[in-house]
């Protein structure tokens, strides 16, 4: 079935104006990673005190340990199971080739992890639910299910997650394979510092439930255990990231260096030791310890260092959003000989997006004078609204672009010169054939004058 | 949309098995999620009725009701999961085109779906207990919300089955459209048909209910009896109902469908509703039975075929979009990671929980697990152990190639 000369296999565009499709899928995964990784490093933190609790029988853990899995229940699971399939939702309306190429490669891996996340679940009501109604070795090995099904779902994802990065091996792209894509230093280094993380976000939320034992011993107790867990989990995971950034390919540590926001790295070293510093301190006056306080440490952990993060992810892959071979604007880019990918370029190049593209409106398949400024919108979105706003608003918004030229030809000198060449090094290349970079250029030239119509 | 452009949509990567392997799959994980999805609606309709009426036994009910509403939640959007992987890796071209084309409301779904869930525990921990406080209407919030997360759920199924009219939607008069922001195809009919099956299936669940209560020696019988009641009067009149919306959901197939209603599908679908109008009649022990619920879910399982049918009628009908004909690269390892994956260590981790939390439910005190029991326990933990060791044995071969 090789129609891929006549019609392309694109899909149409959602755009989304004030913020950027890019954006709510953004935020939509910052705020599983941050539901996801509470709830894993939870399970593990739940084992370990649910084994103490059994050894020792001290049924105030085993309390102790059901008000935490209730309240993980009531927010990171219903969180967590809501926004995971929420970020396939919405990868599939912001970038539905980047989604359906990991989706294809890793259904299994990812049915497999479906069976952990099943027993997740299940488990989790368990652990709540059977708290002292069951013998003391059986809660514990329903713990110990809980626990390790759920750090499995980590284990299967991050390689899911290193692959839409870069394919672990290169030998994937010629010999395929599901393994060679799957495992590269990179994921190994993720497995590290992500399940230190985990237990770093796990010690924060346990605070919550901690900050209401009425007990003041048994407070000061868990108090200082979640403070050592967080401790360890936060300068364990710092230099386990830092080793994993030496793991990056060479492409990727350039677009570090030069692409990201110079506030990056401070950010990232500056919510370290704000989080070195809260637990230090609850190690040496546990009564420290206040709810609202450990709730606005879980929003900073949130704003500024998971957000940040995935940012500088997101940027180091550019300009491509799965395995290296899709762009962030859905353009097969590179050959999978393995897999008999065919990049899509040189058909783009010589017949025009436009053309080749099954959404584009009849009228619009030629570029004539009768038709610029419509063919002009329709490449903005199919080519750039992935990553720019058409207009004032969004991410990198056209309205600030061209250092405020509205002139067409200046502007088409740059399409020209710059993007049909692939000159710029975080953008993918945009093959445009000359009748088109003359409409884009039209178009982004007389924006002002397009919404004015639109409008 | 052509043929050939439907076969350009298709993710160029191929797929790692043959299709008819997901299709099973999807068939089967689509099942068990609507019947997660059932008893989820029923007994939250039945929780707010409860916490509304004034009559004992309702109350009773609607309380214990919202404990099973609020699991069910859970199961239903964890099950969900995965049809929502299978869907798209068998009919990406036609799920992501309806996606985009409706992308708020894809977007929409989780904060309906996250505000629904909460609503319902809102209601849980303030208002349970035969309390009659102002949290009720959380309750009929959540109801309202989870019936829109399903609608939603709908609409993409059924934009989905509509190649011929996506370019209409996408660019009306020839412009393009690209807020995402429409609803473009419904059937009332064939959504009603499919939340209506809540009630059938939640009366067969109130059935097993009553046999489950039946251990307990101190149970009212009173109440028992008029569990089983309600249970018998769901599945034979909800039963009904379904079959009316059955019929007027084929009497407004959209015409691609040719004539699907004559089918042997279409056969099989209402056979598989008028088993749940004669259940209660098959299971008559006063006692109540599982059996019931078996059958149920035997019933949607059967449902779910028919409905698939329907799709490959229409795409494969009326499109000519085969999906034997997606490329396949046949990847060992993850086939059988998935298939031992699911078998062993699934299997017995589930089949370990549920038996578990059954013989706890009944055990009145402390329950010690029987050996068979804890062996079932030990295997699921082994299994664990295995998978762990083999990911890093397969990862560290991997690199040292
Ligand atoms: C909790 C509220 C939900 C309700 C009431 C609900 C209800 C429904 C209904 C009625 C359908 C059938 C639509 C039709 O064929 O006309 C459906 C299909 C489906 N649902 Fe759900 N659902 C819910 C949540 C979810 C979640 C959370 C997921 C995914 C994680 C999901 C995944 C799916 C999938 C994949 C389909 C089938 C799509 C297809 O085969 O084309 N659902 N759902």
């Amino acid at each position: 079935m090789d129609n891929s000369t006549e019609i392309l296999g694109l899909y149409p565009t959602w755009y989304q104006p004030a913020l950027g499709s890019g954006w709510v899928l953004g935020i939509v995964a910052v705020i599983h990673v941050l539901a996801s990784h509470t709830s894993v490093g939870a399970a593990l933190v739940s084992t370990w005190l649910a084994t103490v609790a059994v050894r020792r029988n001290r049924p105030e853990l085993l309390e102790y340990v059901r008000k935490y899995g209730v309240f993980l229940l009531v927010f990171s699971y219903v969180l967590g199971s809501i926004t995971g399939p929420g970020i396939w939702f919405s990868a599939t309306v912001a970038s539905p080739r980047g989604l359906s190429a990991l989706i294809h490669s890793y259904v299994w891996w990812w049915a497999t992890e479906w069976v952990f996340f099943v027993i997740e679940v299940v488990g989790i009501y368990l652990l709540v639910y059977l708290a002292g109604k069951v013998d003391g070795r059986s809660y514990l090995k329903i713990a110990w299910i809980f626990g390790l099904a759920s750090w499995a779902t980590m284990l299967v994802i991050v390689g899911i997650l290193s692959f839409m990065m870069w394919p672990g091996q290169e030998r994937w792209f010629s010999e395929g394979g599901t393994l060679n894509g799957f495992f590269g230093p990179y994921t190994f280094a993720q497995i590290l510092s992500r399940t230190c993380f985990m237990l770093m976000a796990a010690a924060l939320a346990g605070g919550l439930i901690a900050a209401y034992i009425r007990d003041g011993a048994f407070r000061l107790e868990m108090t200082r255990k979640l403070a050592w867990v967080g401790l360890f989990g936060a300068v364990l995971g710092a230099v386990f990231f830092q080793w994993g950034l030496t793991t990056l390919p060479e492409s990727a540590q350039l677009l570090m260096k030069t692409r990201l926001p110079g506030s990056f790295v401070p950010t990232m070293w500056a919510i370290l030791a704000v989080i070195v510093a809260y637990f230090s301190t609850l190690l040496l006056r546990p009564s420290a310890l206040k709810a609202p306080l450990a709730a606005g440490m879980m929003v900073a952990l949130l704003i500024f260092g998971i957000w940040p993060e995935e940012r500088a992810r997101e940027s180091m892959r550019k300009p491509f959003v799965a395995g290296q071979f899709v762009y962030s604007n859905q353009i097969v880019a590179r050959d999978v000989p393995a897999l008999g990918v065919k990049s899509e370029l040189p058909v783009l190049e010589s017949r025009g997006m436009l053309a080749v593209h099954p959404f584009i409106p009849e009228h619009l398949r030629r570029v004539d004078a009768g038709n610029e400024l419509e063919a002009g919108h329709a490449l903005a979105i199919v080519y750039c609204s992935n990553c720019h706003g058409l207009g004032t608003t969004g991410t990198r918004p056209f309205g600030e672009m061209f250092a405020g030229n509205r002139d067409a030809e200046d502007i088409e000198r740059f399409i020209k010169g710059a993007l049909v060449t692939g000159n710029m090094v975080n953008m993918p290349r945009i093959p445009l054939r000359d009748d088109e970079a003359h409409a884009l250029a039209l178009f982004i030239a007389s924006l002002p004058l397009w919404h004015s119509i639109t409008r | 949309m052509d043929i050939d452009t439907l076969y350009a949509l298709r993710s160029s990567s191929g797929l790692p098995s043959h299709p008819a392997v997901f299709l099973i799959l999807l068939v089967l994980t689509w099942a068990l999620h609507m019947i997660a999805v059932h008893v989820m609606l029923g007994s939250t309709a039945l929780a707010l009725t409860g916490a509304f009426a004034a009559n004992a036994h309702w109350r009773r009910l609607g309380s214990a009701m919202l404990d099973t509403a609020k699991v069910a939640v859970s199961l239903a959007i964890v099950i969900g999961v995965a049809p929502l992987l299978f869907v798209q890796v068998i009919y990406d071209p036609f799920w992501y085109v309806s996606n985009v084309l409706s992308a708020r409301w894809a977007i929409g779904f989780i904060v309906v779906l996250l505000v629904a869930y909460w609503a319902m525990y809102h209601h849980y921990f303030v208002g349970k207990e035969g309390s009659s406080g102002s949290s009720r209407w959380s309750l009929a919030l959540s109801l309202i919300l989870l019936l829109a997360a399903g609608f939603i759920m709908h609409v993409l199924a059924s934009q989905a089955l509509r190649p011929e009219l996506w370019m209409a939607w996408y660019a009306p008069d020839g412009h393009l459209e690209t807020s995402g922001a429409g609803i473009h195809e419904f059937n009332l009919a064939r959504f009603s048909f499919f939340i209506a099956l809540a009630a059938p299936v939640t009366g067969a669940w109130l059935l097993g209910y009553r046999r489950y209560l039946a251990h307990r020696e101190d149970e009212n019988p009173e109440y028992l009896d008029w569990i089983a009641g309600l249970g018998r009067k769901l599945m034979t009149g909800g039963g009904f109902v379904v079959l009316i919306c059955y019929a007027m959901w084929m009497a407004t197939l959209q015409d691609t469908a040719g004539n699907f209603p004559l089918s042997l599908w279409s056969f099989l679908a209402n056979g598989a509703i008028l088993l749940l109008i004669l259940a209660p009649a098959l299971f008559r022990s006063p006692s109540g039975s599982y059996g019931a619920f078996a059958t149920a879910a035997g019933a949607v399982l059967l449902v779910a075929v028919a409905r698939e049918a329907l799709r490959h009628r229409i795409l494969g009908g009326a499109h000519g979009y085969e999906l034997s004909t997606y490329t396949i690269h046949f990847d060992w390892y993850s086939n059988a990671l998935f298939c031992l994956t699911f078998v062993g260590l699934g299997g017995f981790a589930i089949a370990y929980s549920i038996a578990i939390s059954w013989e706890a439910g009944k055990t009145k005190g402390l329950y010690t697990a029987s050996p068979r029991v804890d062996r079932l326990g030990k295997f699921a933990l082994a299994a664990l152990c295995i998978w762990i060791a083999q990911y890093f044995f397969f990862g560290f071969l991997v690199m040292a190639q």
